[in-house]
């Protein structure tokens, strides 16, 4: 156990946890845009900037992205620092003038008193920072059915050769974890479509209801063990199954005391 | 921890009052979640089966998992979500055999039963005692 102070705060941490880790767990909000706990941090947004200080540093501070900063002892962390703030707002002038159009971009950057871009807005630009949060996400749950593709400012996320990515099983995770919700998908009539791939949903045997894709539930199923006719009913429909079995033995018990 | 939930279909009565508790228990920020249990017709007259997180030995959940989001508490026992972790991929929602992990449409997560972490609000309000957290009894050997 380490101790570092934040905002004033002396408080606990582990040797080598991440900054921001150690930050959102004493409750203090710092804006991020690609981070999220299930995949490693990558720095991308640059939203999650601290100032960082040690008392043998001579009053030299540093900037520092937290999510890639590992905790060290005696570290003193400023988390809304003027500077900080400032730089902030600078990032989000610069996200603000690359994606104009992303309600999300720009309900982030009003919060941080920036309205209007300084410099020349993007016109016919989209709402992907190219945070990497998709990609990653879907690196780590095993499919690696995208990527960053190309470089400078043709750089985008694709699936490879930009073809249906034969590794997508259609989960919607990068879609959903999307912080601009840019990436676009179309679920209707018992079917859905992502990154150019046609998927089939299963639909409750019962009711109708679907939840995931065939073949998310077939690689669940190969992969991890599971019985492939737990997807055949939507939860709901599970729980009335168990409701009337447990009830039909109730019954019993009932007409057996009676 | 040497304690477990039972529940006796026998005793509900259909209240709702543990949905209630569940779900201001675990609301956040004010905004109440959907309830993690639920009372439903068990298909005989005046008979109702609160249905909930069975907390499987070989969990499905878990299994289905592909972040790690969904863990055992060892002191509990019971299967927690850390919704921080969580990818919203439904696996876990389509692989529970019992329909226990649900998603909640109103804020976006879900949730399972946690068991509150080792105090369920909803054996606390079950007017009937139909829902009980009790001590487990230690098997005495008979003598003589």
């Amino acid at each position: 156990m380490i101790h570092i102070t934040i905002n004033g705060k002396v408080v606990q941490a582990k040797d080598g946890e991440m900054l921001l880790t150690v930050i959102r767990r004493e409750q203090i909000d710092i804006p991020t845009l690609c981070h999220h706990e299930a995949v490693e941090p990558s720095g991308a947004c640059r939203l999650c900037m601290v100032e960082i200080t040690k008392p043998s540093w001579d009053g030299w501070c540093d900037y520092v992205t937290s999510c890639l900063y590992p905790a060290e002892d005696g570290l003193i962390v400023n988390t809304h620092a003027p500077k900080v703030n400032e730089l902030r707002s600078s990032i989000l002038d610069m996200f603000l003038a690359r994606h104009p159009k992303s309600p999300e971009i720009r309900q982030l950057a009003a919060e941080y008193g920036v309205m209007k871009t300084q410099f020349e807005e993007v016109v016919d630009g989209d709402n992907c920072i190219l945070c990497g949060i998709c990609t990653r996400i879907c690196d780590t749950m095993g499919f690696k059915a995208i990527s960053m593709v190309g470089r400078g400012h043709g750089k985008e996320v694709a699936p490879p050769l930009n073809m249906a990515p034969a590794a997508c099983v259609g989960c919607l995770s990068c879609a959903k974890n999307c912080p601009t919700n840019y990436i676009e998908y179309n679920m209707k009539n018992g079917g859905l479509t992502i990154w150019k791939k046609d998927f089939e949903m299963i639909a409750c045997t019962e009711c109708g209801a679907t939840t995931i894709t065939k073949e998310f539930a077939e690689y669940l199923s190969v992969n991890r063990d599971i019985p492939f006719d737990y997807f055949e009913k939507c939860d709901a429909c599970h729980r009335k199954e168990l409701a009337g079995t447990m009830g039909r033995i109730a019954n019993w018990d009932r007409e057996a005391r009676s | 921890m040497n304690k477990r939930f039972i529940v006796k279909p026998e005793l509900c009565t259909g209240c709702r009052s543990c949905e209630l508790a569940c779900s201001f228990t675990h609301a956040i920020d004010g905004v109440r979640s959907l309830t993690r249990i639920n009372p439903i017709d068990g298909g005989f007259k005046d008979l109702w089966v609160p249905v909930t997180c069975l907390q499987c030995d070989d969990a499905a959940c878990i299994k289905s998992c592909l972040v790690n989001a969904l863990k055992r508490n060892p002191v509990t026992g019971a299967v927690e979500l850390n919704h921080e972790v969580c990818v919203n991929c439904m696996a876990c929602v389509a692989a529970c055999p019992f329909g226990c992990a649900i998603l909640d449409t109103q804020t976006n997560l879900i949730v399972k039963c946690d068991l509150c972490g080792g105090d369920p609000a909803c054996a606390h309000f079950c007017p009937t005692k139909a829902l009980v957290w009790e001590l487990i009894k230690k098997a005495v050997k008979k003598t003589g």
